[in-house]
Parts: structure tokens; sequence; C-alpha cells
């Protein structure tokens, strides 16, 4: 009985830890985003006295020419179509460093670890980029995108590849399954979990970033949603009221697929944790 | 077994194919010239007031040349926009036309190497010689001259002025004074807002009138490396400053954790009298509290007497890159901003906050009250001085660090002035000055 009570205060304490951290902060998203400019300006978490939301939330979408609506059409292609070369290049490099020795592999575990370790210089990948004439094309950032995330994505792939029984391979192999068809058929489903929480991570890291874009995709037309923020943010004066209205609007793609994707996410990253 | 490798070769063919198609998606897009017309690509930073400015002037050029269209585009501003704009020239991605500061920010793009020089185009015989100095180099002169001039000084409260009977002062000994009342009477003296640590510079740099007023040739023997701050006793004043009104008590409580958006509040609803800052923030004063933007006025920063001036800050500048596909296009929008029908649709845009530097432009009648202080310095012989970021390209990147720590009673104005000399001599190593 004890113990019961004991439970019952530690998961209320939870739940208001986790209200105080996500809500309060979300409250004055949407508090500021319904403000006027005069109002917003002091940056208040109090109820705005003129209802704006609307009024903002139209004057974002038109600023600069539309520019949040071919933001969203360039974040939502860059995400997808890096997340998925991500995920396909990475699981087959971690399954072929872990399944198969050589002598190789040392080598190849050291360019992965540089990747995380070495950062990235902008005006040497710029000249690259330039020689493969791909410099300020949406191709040419995902693929700067994919660079930057396989080295951390392999290491998952990799270890968790390493608590999958190789008799599983063996029985495959003896059936007559050849490399590629084990790979696809038999070991990827089998990874579903891991490639649940890189999609996670990295989607939001690709989603969020802000340098990247900034630097080898430059151009209106060429905006990601986080460079939107810019539209409102200056170093003399910001626009609070829109700036938050804004911050709203690209919240909102996310957290939808949150709440759909609940199940698989937590599914996924757990049984990573526990296994990786 | 030879099934085998021929599926992995046609694996590996299938992900070649995948990376050229990408390769080859990428070619297709770019290219700036449609049926004849020619469009140029402009620069600027995300000031609302910048870009209004730079869209005005894009549309009444156009309507001139229907041939020619500017498709304008935004950075940040910051030192995140210096990085952009440097990365961008030093990999011949820029734009054919930018707009960017003048004076030592301009200085460190390496001009003479990455910028169109437009010394000898007629229509530079139009740009006042002051703007000129500020954008050039001993080989070239980069800019036309974009948005006016501003003045580094005090914005106060006239209302807390009238009630309390006070007088504008001219010297520092009179604002101490002032300061006292003011503090007396229950409201905050002086406003700083060290959230945004570039505020905090204002009282060091709008200082710098006084300097030059009592040793004329300071700019050139600082470039020189023959003076510093700390080692005169004339230009540590500024960091003297700082110190005095902390050490005073004369600062809003909450100074290390507001915001300029807080300070301009502040100071136009009367919680405040005193507020150091560049006049253009009485544009966003006017735009945010338009009841109260008669009441704010603005005078330069007192020095020790008996001279009283005012530190001025040039114009931005529009630049073009020295390898722009379209220089006779750029060089003619380049002349139509030089002309006075461009100041005029710049003050109709986004009205003016300070004097431009074309000759024959006037402001517009119904400037707000604090512009209109500005003007009788402008008016005065000898009433102006620019600031040193025009006349020497010695800044340090550490300067609102430093006037912070000073500002909030951290360091003393000694050892600030004196870590400051040390930030200054790493830049100019870097520019490569003689006598560092």
């Amino acid at each position: 009985m004890k113990r019961r009570t004991r439970s019952i205060l530690t998961g209320t304490l939870a739940i208001i830890a986790s209200v105080i951290v996500f809500l309060v902060p979300f409250t004055f998203i949407l508090m500021t985003a319904s403000k006027t400019r005069q109002e917003s300006a002091a940056l208040q978490f109090s109820w705005p006295e003129q209802f704006a939301l609307f009024e903002n939330i139209v004057e974002v979408i038109q600023t600069r020419d539309f520019m949040l609506i071919t933001a969203f059409i360039n974040s939502t292609v860059l995400t997808v179509a890096s997340v998925t070369l991500m995920v396909l290049f990475s699981a087959m490099v971690g399954w072929v460093l872990q399944r198969r020795q050589s002598r190789w592999n040392p080598a190849i575990n050291l360019m992965v670890l540089a990747g995380l370790i070495i950062p990235p210089a902008v005006v040497p990948t710029i000249w690259v980029l330039q020689g493969l004439e791909l410099f300020g094309t949406l191709p040419g950032l995902i693929l700067i995108e994919v660079t930057f995330g396989l080295s951390f994505s392999v290491l998952m792939f990799r270890a968790f590849i390493a608590a999958i029984p190789r008799e599983l391979d063996e029985a495959a192999t003896i059936d007559g399954a050849g490399p590629i068809r084990l790979f696809f058929q038999v070991a990827f489903p089998l990874l579903r979990s891991v490639i649940v929480t890189v999609i996670v991570v990295q989607a939001v890291f690709v989603f969020n970033d802000f340098q990247n874009p900034l630097y080898f995709l430059p151009g209106d037309e060429n905006a990601t949603v986080q460079l939107t923020l810019y539209n409102f943010q200056s170093q003399f004066d910001t626009q609070w009221n829109l700036l938050f209205t804004n911050i709203l609007l690209i919240t909102i793609p996310p957290l939808v697929m949150y709440i759909f994707f609940q199940r698989q996410i937590v599914a996924g990253m757990t049984s990573g944790a526990v296994k990786g | 077994m030879n099934a085998f490798k021929k599926r992995s070769k046609l694996m590996a063919a299938l992900v070649t194919g995948a990376a050229i198609s990408l390769t080859i998606a990428g070619c297709s897009t770019g290219g700036a010239t449609t049926d004849g017309k020619v469009e140029l690509s402009l620069l600027v930073d995300n000031t609302d007031a910048n870009i209004a400015t730079v869209e005005a002037l894009a549309e009444a050029f156009t309507a001139q040349n229907p041939d020619i269209e500017i498709d304008v585009q935004t950075r940040p501003g910051g030192e995140e926009g210096d990085n952009l704009i440097k990365t961008r020239l030093a990999t011949g991605e820029m734009t054919d036309l930018f707009w960017y500061n003048s004076g030592s920010l301009m200085q460190a793009l390496n001009p003479d190497q990455t910028l169109l020089n437009i010394a000898d185009e007629p229509f530079m015989d139009t740009v006042t010689s002051t703007f000129i100095d500020g954008v050039s180099t001993p080989n070239g002169v980069y800019a036309v001259p974009a948005g006016t001039g501003m003045g580094g000084g005090i914005l106060y409260n006239e209302a807390i002025y009238a009630e309390l009977g006070l007088e504008v002062p001219v010297t520092w000994d009179e604002f101490m004074d002032n300061n006292e009342a003011i503090s007396n009477a229950g409201y905050d003296a002086v406003i700083q807002t060290y959230t945004d640590a570039w505020t905090s510079q204002l009282f060091v740099l709008g200082d710098f009138y006084n300097v030059l007023a009592e040793e004329p040739n300071w700019a050139d023997d600082y470039t020189a490396n023959k003076v510093n701050y700390a080692d005169d006793d004339v230009a540590i004043r500024g960091f003297e400053r700082l110190q005095e009104v902390y050490e005073a008590g004369y600062l809003n409580e909450d100074f290390a954790s507001s915001t300029l958006d807080d300070g301009l509040r502040m100071l136009a609803q009367g919680e405040g009298a005193h507020y150091p800052m560049l006049s253009f923030a009485v544009s966003t004063i006017v735009e945010l509290y338009p009841d109260q933007a008669d009441d704010i006025g603005f005078f330069a920063q007192p020095g020790d007497g008996p001279s009283n001036g005012l530190t001025t800050w040039l114009a931005n500048g529009i630049y073009a890159p020295a390898d722009t596909e379209h220089p006779d296009e750029v060089k003619s929008f380049m002349a139509f901003i030089a002309t006075v029908e461009a100041c005029d649709v710049q003050s109709d845009a986004v009205g003016a906050t300070g004097p431009y530097f074309i000759e024959g432009c006037v402001l517009p009648d119904d400037v707000p009250n604090a512009t209109a202080d500005l003007l009788p310095y402008f008016e005065t012989e000898g009433g102006t001085a620019a600031a040193l970021e025009f006349l020497s390209p010695v800044k340090g990147p550490s300067l609102p660090q430093i006037t912070v720590e000073v500002g909030s009673g951290i360091r003393s104005a000694a050892e600030g002035a004196s870590l400051y000399d040390q930030d200054v001599t790493k830049q100019a190593q870097q520019l490569g000055l003689e006598g560092w």
C-alpha cells in the first residue's frame, strides 16, 4: 500500500515537471504569437489584450512573397531525402563493417570517427560543391546533410547489428539468400527499432539545421523553415509577435508527426537503448 | 557464387545511377537572364527599414529601366551576416549587389581584391567626400551610400527634463548633475541594456568627437599604433564614463538582463531619462510608441568641454563584387542611387533618421523630434566627427564584451581599456598594418 502511494506521488511529480518543462514554453509561444507588435515587445507572460493570432499568421505566411510556403516545401524535401539516404547508406556500411572483418576496417572506423570529431569547414566545402556544380542546389545540400549525419548513424547501426545473432545470416545463406537479399530481406527488417531512432534523431537535426542551409543554399527561393525566422528577427529590431507566430507554425509539422508516430518512436528508442 | 557477384554489381550500378541523377538535377537550376532582361540580385540584411529602402529603390529603378529587374534577398545581420558576406565573396557566389556597412567592417572584406572599384565613375561626383572616405582604400572606392547617416549620443526623455526643469547638458559634469537630480526624483537616470551587448559600447564609441576635439590626429596615430586607449588620458575617458555612471548607481536595476526593446520602452514610457544609443532607434520608438515619440529628444554625448559635438556614423553602402556578371547594369543602379531622386524615394519609403550623403538631398519636413535634434550639429561647422571605425580600420571584435564588464563593475576602466588594446592588436596584425 505504501509503495503504491509512493509510485502515484512520483508519477504526479513527473507529470507536473513535464508540464512545466514543455507546456509553459509552448503557452508562452502561443500567447506572444497572439499579441500585437507593441504588446509583444515587452515579452511578458501574460494574456494578450488584443487577440491578433489570425492576423499574425496571415502576415507571417505572406511575408516576402510567401517565403514560408517555399520554405516548408524545401525543408520537407530536404529532410525526407537526406534522412532516407542516411538510413540506407549507414545501415549498409554498418552491416558490412560489423559482419565482414577485413584489414580495411580500422581505417574505415577511423574515417567514421573523424567524421564525428573534425568540424566541417565552410569555404573548402563550397569549393568541392562548385567543382561538382552542386553549389546552391537542393541536391547539394542534401548530400551535405547526409555526409554530416552519416558518422553518427553508422555507429548506431554497427552497435545494433552486433546484437543480431550470426545464426540468422547463416540460416538465410543456407536457404540460398545472396548477400543483397540477406541484407534487405533478413537483416533490414530486424533493424527497425534502430532505424526509427536514427530517423527521429536525424530528422530533427536536419529540419532544425540553420547553419548549413544559410551557407550552402543561398537565395530566397531556396530558404528552409529555420531561415524564415530571420525575416522577423534582426540585429536592431525584432517583431516578437511575428517571430513567435513563425515559431508556432514551424513547430506544428514535427509535433503532428510525433503525435502520429508516437508509439513507434518510443518503442524504437527504448529497444534501441536496451540492446545497443 | 557468380550470381552473387552479378547482384552486387547491379546494386552498385543502381547506387551510382542515383548519385548521378542527383548531380544532373543540380545543374538545371540557376541562370539569371530571361528574354533580354537582366535580373540583378541584391542582398540586404534583414532589418525592416533596410529591406523597405532597398525595395523602394529597386521599384523606382525598374520603373525607369524596364530591362533591369532587381531581386531583393535577405541575410541575417551581425556577426553571422559578416561571416556570410565573407564566405560568399571568397567563393565567388556573391549576389550582383549587396548592402553592407561602411568603414572598418568594409575594410575587413579585403575590398581591393573582392569588390568592384567605382572610383572613376561619373556618378560618384555627387557623393559627399565624408562618405567616400569611409568606403575607400588607397586603391579604390567601392560603394554608393544607401539610407541615412546616424548620430551616436544620448536619447533623452524631454518630459522628465521639463518636469524637473533641467537643461540639455553640454559637458560631462552637467550631465552627471542632471543624472543626480533625475535619480533623486525616482527615475532611472541612465538606461543600459547589456543583454544586447553591442548597446554597451555607446559611451566609448560616442565619445570619439571629444577625443578628436582635443587630439585631432588621434585616428591616424591609432592606426599607426602610436596611441592607444589605456595610456591616453583623453581616449580612456569613454571607458571611465561607463564606470562612473555604474558606480554612481544611476543605472536601471535590471541593466544586465535588459534588451534594446526594454531600453526603448523604459525611455518612451518615462521610466528612465537617458539612453546612450544610435539615432536609428528613433524609428523603432516612432513605430512602437507613436504617442510618446514627441517626448524623445537627442543630444550628443557631452565631453569635458569646451567644445560639444556629435560623433556620427556614415550611411551603409551598396557594393558589388569584383566578379559580377553584369557590371554595366550594376553601375547604372548605383548611378540611380546617387541621385536626389533616390533620396526622396527613400524618405517616402521609410522616413529619414539622419542626413543623406548625396549632394543636394534634403530631409522631409516631418522628421521625428529626435532626428530634428540631430540636424543642428550637422549644420554647425565642426559640429560633427565621424566615429573611429570610419577613420581607422582598427576595431577589435571584443569591445561589446569588454564594455559590458566595465559597465557592470566587473572590470575597472583602466583594465578594460588595456584589454581592448590587446584585442585590437590581433585585428591590426591580421590586417597587416604597419607598426603593430
